[in-house]
Parts: C-alpha cells; sequence; structure tokens
C-alpha cells in the first residue's frame, strides 16, 4: 500500500487523534486524501464530531443531569453525614 | 456577614448545606458513576472535604458551586483509580482490550466491514440533548462501555484538561489514551447508531 493511503481503521483513529492532539502534516494529509475517497470515514468524521459536542456538554453539565433524570431523596447518607461532623 | 458565620461555627453550616444539596450531589454522582455505593461515598467524602477546609470557603462563590468543584475531583479522582484497578472479572474488558475488538468492524485490510459503514445520521444536533429518550440512550451506551473506557471518556471531558495531564495522571502514553479513546468512541457510535439514529 501507498504510505499515503491509509485503511479506515487507521483513518478513523487519526479522526479520534485529532481531537485530542495535533495531527503531524503527514497525518493531516493522509485523512484529507482519505476522506476525499472514503464517504464512510467522512460520515464517521462528522459523527465523531457530534459526539465530541454531545459528551462534552452532556458530561459537564450537573444541571441537565439532574434535569433529566431527577433528584433522587437520600436521607439516610443526609443523617449519615451529620453525624460524622458532629 | 456571610464570611463571619463561616468561621463561628463550620458545623452547622456544613449542616445547612447538606440539608440544601445533598441530594442533588447524590443525583449527581448516581448519574455519574452509576453506583448507588460509591456514589454515597463521594458525596460523603466531598462534605468531610468541605468541613475540613471550610476556611478556605470565603463566601464569596455559591455554596453549591464550590461543593460541586470539590465533587468533581472527587469524581475525577474516582475515574483515575478505576482507570489504574478495573475490575478484570467481566468479560466485557476482555472483548474491549483483545485485538478481535477491531475485527467486529474492519476487516484484515482495515475496510470498513460492509454492514459497519457508517452512513449519515438523520438528525446530526446538539439539541438532542435536550430530548429526554436520548440522553438516557445516551448513558445507556457509555455504562455498557468497560470500565477503563468509561473512566477515559468521562476524565477527557470531566475536567476540561489537556490530553497530556490526563496521561501524566494515570501514568500512561497519550498513544495509549487515544487508542483506548478511539475504542470507546467506535463502540459507543454504533450503539448510539443501533438504539438511536437507526430506530
Amino acid at each position: 500500500m501507498h504510505w499515503i493511503m491509509l485503511s479506515c481503521k487507521k483513518a478513523t483513529e487519526l479522526i479520534e487523534k485529532k481531537l485530542l492532539t495535533k495531527l503531524s502534516f503527514r497525518e493531516k494529509v493522509q485523512l484529507k486524501m482519505h476522506k476525499s475517497l472514503c464517504d464512510a470515514c467522512t460520515a464517521y468524521e462528522k459523527q465523531s464530531n457530534l459526539m465530541e459536542e454531545l459528551l462534552s456538554k452532556h458530561i459537564h453539565n450537573e444541571d441537565d443531569g439532574n434535569k433529566n433524570n431527577g433528584v433522587v431523596e437520600n436521607e439516610e447518607l443526609k443523617k449519615r453525614i451529620i453525624e460524622k461532623i458532629k | 456577614m456571610e464570611a463571619v458565620k463561616y468561621q463561628n461555627d463550620p458545623a452547622i453550616v456544613i449542616k445547612e448545606w447538606v440539608e440544601a444539596y445533598s441530594d442533588k450531589m447524590y443525583s449527581w454522582c448516581l448519574y455519574k458513576t452509576n453506583g448507588r455505593e460509591i456514589a454515597e461515598d463521594l458525596v460523603q467524602d466531598t462534605f468531610m472535604a468541605a468541613f475540613q477546609s471550610i476556611n478556605k470557603y470565603e463566601g464569596k462563590s455559591d455554596p453549591k458551586t464550590w461543593l460541586f468543584s470539590i465533587l468533581n475531583n472527587k469524581i475525577a479522582d474516582h475515574f483515575r483509580k478505576l482507570y489504574r484497578n478495573p475490575t478484570v472479572t467481566e468479560s466485557k474488558i476482555k472483548q474491549f482490550s483483545e485485538a478481535s475488538f477491531f475485527e467486529t468492524y474492519f476487516d484484515k485490510n482495515g475496510s470498513w466491514l460492509k454492514e459497519e459503514r457508517p452512513h449519515a445520521w438523520p438528525e446530526e444536533d446538539v439539541h438532542l440533548l435536550d430530548n429526554k429518550i436520548f440522553v438516557k440512550v445516551l448513558q445507556s451506551c457509555m455504562s455498557k462501555l468497560p470500565p477503563d473506557g468509561y473512566a477515559a471518556v468521562q476524565l477527557k471531558y470531566l475536567e476540561e484538561k489537556k490530553g497530556e495531564i490526563i496521561c501524566q495522571e494515570l501514568q500512561i502514553s497519550p498513544t495509549n489514551f487515544w487508542q483506548l479513546l478511539h475504542r470507546a468512541r467506535l463502540q459507543l457510535r454504533r450503539c448510539l447508531e443501533i438504539n438511536w439514529f437507526k430506530k
């Protein structure tokens, strides 16, 4: 295989790597080339970016978490903590 | 005025805070960790830490914000521990770490298997998070990740830290970390597709 042609497995790896760190020049070219020929990896990248956005919002927002899941009361826990603090 | 009150009787202040915020904190933790006991311990640890360092709280920020920042650190610690010692008894870890993991997505040349090839999703929008059912699906997909993958995903977003710092804390190489995320996200993508986008 020519150095410039990535497999889809490798391309998705680079798509994920890109979200964490900068790609090298060579990696950028490889990924661009691959995507220009591969609809599946192009779709994957879009979905991966969406997941990135969803996850960063979802994981970080406690109000959101509680809004969607409801507040669970735990009286036992309250008593236990107050007992410990005395 | 407030500051004087905090200096005077920390126990009373903490007690008020327990009454006011512990349910919210517990719910948040439960939702993050998927475990009653762990969630209870983390909330309790947070209040103990707050009690000991209450002199650092100057009453400038909302107590809830202060407590949640301590709590989120505790949650991150929990995931770091989980990452280092995942419970090896669960079979899903094996599936995840074995080379065969990729065989369920790609053929031997690294091309997508026909039935796994990604196609555009019908709705590609962050407003999905306003949909309670979608959030449930996302959560259930997250909970199906093996512990180390789950911990890696949580840590990446929970603390908004740079990848390199997370790697230092976990004592793994950046390559291992993003490869772990790569696998976690392949799995998450498939789960979301089956349970939401293709339904």
